[in-house]
């Protein structure tokens, strides 16, 4: 690719609450939903390109902000329930009105979000306030008409899909039939209908008889692109099932299971840990798959369930320090995975605020870092490489020096065009390819 | 034995791991707390098939020095504390021991010392494999009633297999075999093991009470001393884990003081806590509670937030066998 453009900040003054939890273009790539551990819901939009302010073409401004979920308590458990927000997806746009999904670790919310630009004016019974007139006052009839106003966002919750997850929920995906959608906890996946909130079937269930048993959780799913029928589901084991849902009511039975051989010479106290499935996105075409653990990303063809066509190491220097990232939690962390809109390239996360891009075809990678820094408008953003020992290059970092409290988890690729969205902790970032705008 | 060392570390860290997680807001995370019970199994196995018996020889004069009273003050947190296991975990264990592992505690204590220990030691061989018996069989003495009870709570058939014949021994005083207590069907004799339980605990009143609760929960919904979620919702302000008591929070305290321990002492408790935290998993948000509705749903029933040990009770206590009872 080529030189990424500008940045896009957002600070706040509460630290925790801040931190973005999901970040997610629409379907054309016009609007870009946040959400935070605060339970809130940040959407940007962007600006049509203007001839009279070339420099703010195509930013991205905010939108609207909305408290989409509350910190909320269950009695019967005595168990606190988070209001972070897990994961957003957009509803393909069907009227005027944008919608989208946002959901916690136990329920989902369908927002609505609608713009009003006009308003009425001219009431014949009602002054400007809203006051009624003295009739006594009225003496001829007007037509009201619609007048101009400032562009307000109205954003409302037209569904709570409520009490369907036991365990907590990390995925949900929207349907290519844009009537149904997926919601998935631990152990449990559950297809709902947008339009019904009381009840939704159950369609995966690896929940064993004898919680003593539990050997592995499901850590992602996602339908696929145009196949109503197919999703896939991701394990903590490392493996990936595909599943078809005219095969029977309970897919509980795979179609097909993904799984690669592990490495003997690579075993360690943690080769399960690090071999979780953080993320798992179909490619565009939906030819491919895109998994993320915690030191690869891996390519998997639909039709080679043997193993990933293709394995990119993201942070292997990390191999050999795998105690120490335990000892921090930071082993834990759930990096996700992005395709660009032409499936060429891959993009995923790292520490340090680095993220790294993979060009299939090219097999060339680049480590980028969002940073104030290295981030002003019309910055080009350099390459950064970390050493590991040998030759050390001037701006090189070395791995000791890498600060694991910087993670970029959350990434998201426009979906056309190369623009991608980068949330490091409370901030957002938003680069801009500007000199190689379309995809390639 | 750098391997050894490097796995005993490795086991407290995902001990202090895993007690982190139930005071985590947003309850236990399930996935997390999985991966760090399977590496906890890992550093176990290293642990455990490292030879170097010597290590535990030389470490282990000083193991049986926790004197009775903490011991027997642990008896009273543990009663209190955890559910029997189910039936189905220990059959998951090589150990043909058909006893549940949810003996009596105080019964186990008053049988003596010397009856668990010598058929500690033939368990312990089968256990670990032919390391050395009599410092594991001294440990386990000392140690038994509070491994019991952790074993009761979390750890499935590998305890039992420890003490085959404690529960037996412990049939004795109150005449309840330990096995019923899982079942709801043992009402009667759960009660009789209620009743002698208070005398048989030294500590304070409270242990007692948890006993009473916990007994209460076997007969499936008990006596009104022993809230149900079902019945009366009590609101605690972040207590996030629904299930382990808050004496544990007094535990986390010691468990600081895990490191200075010898090393001798970590075998046994990596056989407690690396067989499984099934009691953990089992406790899940929610999942704890489904279980618990089909199977005995008293003893989890009785647990979210509730106090069951006093922490001056705690402190008092050797910090292994704190933190073995915090989990």
């Amino acid at each position: 690719c080529g030189r990424p453009g500008h940045a896009l900040l957002s600070l706040s003054p509460h630290p925790t609450a801040d931190i973005i939890s999901t970040v997610e273009f629409n379907h054309t790539g016009e609007l870009l939903a946040t959400g935070d551990k605060g339970g809130r819901v940040v959407i940007f939009q962007r600006e049509p390109e203007s001839k009279t302010a070339p420099h703010s073409q195509g930013e991205y401004d905010v939108y609207s902000t909305f408290q989409s979920h509350e910190p909320e308590f269950d009695y019967l458990k005595s168990l606190e329930i988070e209001e972070k927000i897990n994961k957003i997806k957009w509803l393909p746009q069907q009227n005027a009105a944008h919608s989208l999904l946002s959901t916690n670790d136990k329920t989902i919310k369908l927002w609505k979000i609608t713009e009003r630009d006009k308003r009425p004016e001219g009431y014949n019974l009602k002054d400007e306030e809203g006051k009624l007139k003295d009739l006594s006052t009225v003496t001829s009839l007007q037509v009201p008409v619609l007048k101009p106003m400032d562009l307000m966002v109205e954003v409302s919750p037209r569904r709570v899909f409520a009490n369907g997850h036991t365990y907590h929920i990390n995925s949900i995906s929207v349907n290519s039939d844009c009537e149904t959608y997926m919601s998935a906890d631990d152990l449990r996946i559950n297809l709902w209908h947008l339009a019904i909130t009381d009840r939704s079937f159950n369609i995966v269930d690896i929940k064993p008889a004898n919680m003593e048993d539990l050997t592995e959780v499901i850590t992602a799913s996602e339908f696929h692109p145009h196949h109503c029928n197919l999703f896939v589901y991701s394990s903590s084991k490392g493996s990936l099932r595909l599943c078809d849902m005219r095969a029977a009511a309970l897919c509980d039975k795979h179609s097909k299971l993904f799984e690669e051989p592990e490495d003997p010479s690579n075993r360690s106290f943690f080769s399960e840990i690090i071999s979780s499935v953080s993320d798992v996105k179909f490619s565009h075409s939906g030819r491919y798959m895109l998994t993320r653990d915690y030191l690869t990303v891996k390519v998997w063809d639909l039709n080679m369930e043997a193993r990933p066509i293709e394995t990119y190491q993201v942070h292997d220097y990390l191999r050999s320090k795998l105690c120490s990232l335990y000892e921090n939690d930071c082993i834990f962390d759930k990096f996700e995975c992005a395709w660009n809109g032409s499936d060429s390239v891959i993009m995923t996360g790292a520490y340090n605020n680095f993220f790294r891009m993979f060009d299939r075809n090219t097999k060339r990678d680049v480590t980028l870092e969002a940073s104030r820094e290295s981030s002003k408008p019309r910055a080009v953003l350099k390459p950064r490489r970390v050493c590991v020992g040998g030759k050390r290059r001037r701006d090189d970092i070395s791995v000791d020096s890498l600060d694991f409290t910087k993670k970029i988890l959350h990434t998201a690729w426009h979906p056309a065009e190369n623009i991608i969205a980068i949330a490091a902790t409370n901030n957002l970032y938003i680069f801009q390819d500007k000199v190689n705008s379309d995809m390639h | 034995m750098e391997f050894k060392l490097e796995a005993h570390r490795i086991v407290s860290i995902s001990l202090g791991k895993i007690y982190n997680s139930r005071v985590q807001r947003g309850g236990i995370k399930l996935h997390k707390n999985l991966l760090v019970s399977l590496v906890l199994r890992s550093a176990r196995q290293v642990y455990l098939s490292d030879p170097c018996p010597g290590l535990y020889l030389a470490g282990h004069p000083g193991a049986p020095a926790p004197p009775q009273q903490p011991e027997e003050s642990a008896a009273g947190p543990p009663a209190g504390w955890g559910e029997p296991p189910p039936p189905a975990g220990r059959a998951a264990w090589p150990e043909p021991e058909p006893q549940p592992e949810r003996p009596a505690v105080p019964e186990v204590l008053r049988a003596g010392d010397s009856e668990p220990a010598a058929t500690v030691t033939a368990a312990g061989d089968t256990l670990q494999g032919g390391e050395a018996e009599a410092p594991e069989a001294a440990w386990r003495r000392v140690e038994g009633p509070r491994e019991t009870a952790v074993g009761g709570a979390g750890g499935p058939a590998e305890v039992s297999g420890v003490f085959p014949e404690g529960p037996e021994a412990a049939r004795g005083p109150c005449g309840c075999p330990p096995g019923d207590e899982d079942k709801l069907s043992a009402a009667p004799r759960v009660d009789g093991c209620r009743a002698s339980r208070p005398a048989a605990a030294e500590p304070p009143a409270s242990p007692p009470v948890c006993a009473r609760k916990r007994g209460a929960g076997w007969v499936g919904g008990g006596p009104a001393d022993c809230p149900a979620p079902g019945s009366t919702p009590l609101k605690k302000p972040r207590r996030n884990s629904e299930e382990q008591p808050g004496g544990a929070a007094a535990a986390a305290e010691e468990e600081e003081e895990e490191e200075e321990m010898e090393t001798g002492n970590v075998a046994n408790l990596i056989s407690i806590f690396g067989s499984s935290f099934s009691g953990l998993l089992r406790k899940s948000p929610g999942g704890g509670r489904e279980e618990a509705e089909g199977e005995e749903s008293g003893p989890e029933a009785a647990e979210p937030g509730q106090i069951c040990c006093d922490k001056p009770v705690l402190r008092d206590i050797n910090p292994w066998s704190t933190a073995i009872v915090a989990f």
